[in-house]
């Protein structure tokens, strides 16, 4: 398991010399300034190519070859336009409110462990840093709908903010278990642990965990079907409506962006990071402390991460392309009266899963067998129970019934 | 060095305090709070608290400033009065906040340390950062080095009592909250006119609060 | 030292707040600016903005916020109890049951008053 200190120590400790400030200058120019916002232009790119294919069309394919260069025509186009803001409207806050969301996505990325040393940082708790600076994204964009002095801003800010906060408690939630396997909130320990024993989205809470925080995560980036907060066929564009030209263009980079940071953490608290095998150590044996070792080993993790997350991304444009909206009484309740118990009684299958497996401190097949029917059973029996007893209430209360009716007795017996 | 940041982190601690202070507008004062939070936040750091901060991020820019925006969208009447702050409160609200200043005050100075040592009041000299006992300067460098886990440690074994404690107040504040909700709700349905009555004013300007929401 | 990883954070924090603000700076420069008052108007779908902007919004709202305070809080605990679970034990897992009951109770009881309902 410590194979990855063998050349470059990821460690919780920096110091300020030389080196460091040389990987951090890296850091920030190569990777902050210029490789991904250089991926969420391209994922722009993507995602209108995806989403074409689904409905039968080309995408863009008038500027460079296959639409290359679109990304770069969009931001050409959104600098030379004219940035109106209303005159009613409190012009310093429409000014933060972007660059707040915007920071906010830019800063959930310097904990996520890409491959081994490859974490721009990594401190102790790296997991409760995640979550606090995205937690701030909310912030601006009610401060979006406030300072913008529209009805449908606010309105739209309004019910983006309840939204939000409401999905943020499971995505929180169901990344408890990850914790407690790993014994650390650094997200560094968390993909070491995973090498020894297996994938976290291989386990049957693990699984639960991963689904809910995908759901979660989607809602969290404004995804469909989670897509309330901009609904343009109801409320024009929610919380961006008096929003034109590059102002547009931030929010428009901080969800991309954030797209790209759920299916980061996604996959380094789930799947494994960069890992291309389940139950193997695999490119990390490769690092025996020469340079060539290390080099092959992050090349391999790095692929194998950047492919992983391009999989998360071309999920979420798939369910775009094949899901409609939510209604917001049915979003409000999933969150609350789903994924939250739900997650709560995760975190005692989680701590289960912990006494079966993880305690001895390296994967007994014998026990592993165990813990895989007996938490099998239990996860399966806790996700019937919350769905039973959330049909039963809802039954009871007629505003609720029609969710979800899908296969329920009762919407069966009455049509 | 540290000393320079704590005055720098301070007096912008400061000013923005004073801003939430002197802001007449509701969202402007709160968005001055959360400057002040996030000055908080940095403190934490410089005392090499990382935990504390990020919880400071989370729960207070994150979840209190959140809290506080609905409740100033809510408590506004529909009727359109008067968002700022009005004059009428401003002595009992500088005597109010002279007395916390002065309890405070009184507190710091009058505490006596776990150690046991006298009050920060008589301390002549201000003690050392980093005792030169080992065991202490070693269980201070596992609880920066690895600070959940020692704080989730603590939270299990010493104070127990006060981590269900915190459970049981957290509850209190979400049932106070729901039946508050309810009366609200129910003094809404109460006082509102029958529908239809005054459907010609736009949406905006209705004078029924309930239906000038969110469908 | 661990303090010194929010160095970098600090850094990012400022590369962000000028990456965000260097395009707008760019648009500054280089984008026409009309000004005309049909312009400068909130955009209402091409109706004339009509009364206050600031309605008061339904108390449900708040309702969400002070649950998503408290379940926020809860996390906060939680993530402790998590890292340190492992060296700790079966009383560990008691207390945080207790903990999670208690909590649970609380979002039991906003269902059962039915205030969860987004009507």
């Amino acid at each position: 398991m410590d194979v990855g200190t063998a050349l470059i120590a990821q460690s919780h400790r920096v110091d300020l010399s030389l080196s460091t400030a040389i990987v951090w200058a890296l850091w920030l120019f190569v990777g902050f300034a210029g490789v991904f916002p250089g991926i969420v232009a391209y994922m722009v790119w993507l995602e209108r190519k995806v989403a074409a294919r689904f409905q039968d069309r080309i995408g863009p394919n008038r500027v460079g070859p296959f639409g290359l260069l679109q990304p770069i025509a969009d931001a050409i186009k959104l600098i030379i336009k004219e940035s109106i803001v209303p005159r009613p409207a409190d012009g310093l806050i429409h000014l933060i409110a972007p660059v707040l969301v915007l920071v906010s996505a830019f800063l959930s990325l310097a904990v996520v462990p890409f491959a081994v040393g490859l974490a721009p940082i990594d401190p102790p708790s790296g997991l409760v840093y995640l979550i606090a600076v995205s937690s701030v994204g909310p912030l601006g964009i009610f401060l979006a709908g406030w300072s913008s002095r529209n009805k449908y801003s606010l309105l739209g800010a309004m019910r983006a903010v309840a939204q939000l906060v409401s999905y943020e408690i499971p995505q929180v939630l169901s990344t408890i278990p990850v914790a407690l396997w790993a014994g650390s909130l650094s997200l560094v320990t968390i993909f070491d642990h995973q090498a020894t024993f297996g994938w976290n989205a291989f386990n049957p809470p693990g699984f639960l965990a991963f689904v809910i925080f995908l759901i979660a995560g989607a809602a969290e980036v404004n995804r469909t079907p989670f897509d309330i907060p901009e609904a343009e066929s109801e409320i024009i564009a929610g919380y961006h409506t008096e929003y034109s030209g590059m102002r547009f263009g931030l929010f428009f980079l901080a969800e991309y962006l954030s797209v790209f940071v759920v299916g980061c953490v996604a996959t380094v608290l789930f799947l494994g990071g960069g890992a291309p095998l389940p139950f193997s150590a695999f490119p990390r044996n490769l690092i025996d402390g020469s340079l060539g070792g290390l080099v092959a080993a992050n090349a391999i993790l790095l692929t194998v991460f950047l492919l992983k997350v391009l999989l998360f991304i071309f999920v979420m444009f798939w369910v775009r392309a094949t899901l409609p909206r939510m209604r917001i009484d049915r979003l409000m309740n999933f969150a609350w009266k789903y994924l939250v118990p739900l997650c709560l009684l995760n975190i005692l299958l989680a701590a289960a899963w912990f006494e079966v497996v993880v305690r001895p401190g390296r994967v007994v097949a014998s026990r592993w067998a165990t813990g895989m029917i007996v938490l099998g059973m239990l996860t399966a029996g806790a996700v019937q129970l919350v769905f039973r007893v959330n049909r039963r209430l809802a039954a009871a209360a007629p505003i609720d019934a029609d969710w979800p009716t899908v296969g329920s007795r009762a919407a069966r017996a009455g049509r | 060095m540290a000393r320079f940041l704590f005055l720098a982190i301070a007096a912008l601690g400061l000013l923005a305090a004073l801003g939430t202070v002197l802001a007449r507008d509701l969202v402007r004062a709160g968005l001055h709070l959360v400057a002040f939070f996030f000055c908080v936040a940095c403190l934490f750091v410089v005392l090499e608290a990382e935990f504390l901060a990020a919880a400071q991020v989370l729960i207070y820019i994150g979840a209190v400033a959140i809290l506080l925006m609905f409740g100033i969208m809510l408590t506004r009447n529909a009727a359109g009065g008067e968002a700022d702050l009005s004059g009428g409160w401003r002595v009992p609200a500088i005597l109010a906040g002279l007395a916390v200043f002065a309890a405070l005050a009184f507190g710091i100075n009058n505490t006596v340390s776990p150690a046991g040592a006298g009050p920060w009041a008589r301390v002549v000299e201000r003690p050392a950062l980093e005792p030169a006992d080992a065991a202490w300067k070693a269980e201070r460098s596992r609880a920066i080095d690895d600070m959940p886990r020692v704080v989730g440690e603590q939270f299990m074994t010493r104070y127990a009592l006060a981590f269900e404690l915190a459970g049981l107040l957290l509850t209190a504040a979400l049932v106070g909250a729901v039946a508050l909700a309810r009366e609200d709700e129910a003094a809404d349905s109460v006082a509102e006119p029958e529908p239809g009555a005054e459907a010609r004013p736009p949406v905006a300007t209705s004078p029924r609060p309930s239906t000038t929401t969110a469908p | 030292m661990v303090a010194y990883n929010y160095v970098f954070v600090g850094l990012l924090l400022l590369l962000a707040i000028g990456f965000a603000l260097a395009p707008l700076a760019l648009v500054a420069l280089v984008a026409p600016r009309k000004k005309s008052p049909t312009k400068a108007e909130v955009y209402e779908c091409g109706v004339r903005t009509h009364g206050e902007t600031w309605v008061r919004f339904r108390v449900q709202y708040y309702i969400y916020a002070i649950m998503f305070v408290v379940f926020d809080v809860e996390t906060v605990f939680l993530y402790p109890w998590a890292a340190a679970y492992g060296s700790l034990g079966w009383f560990a897992l008691v207390e945080m049951t207790a903990f999670l009951a208690l909590l649970f109770a609380g979002l039991a009881y906003a269902w059962a008053k039915g205030v969860l309902r987004w009507a």
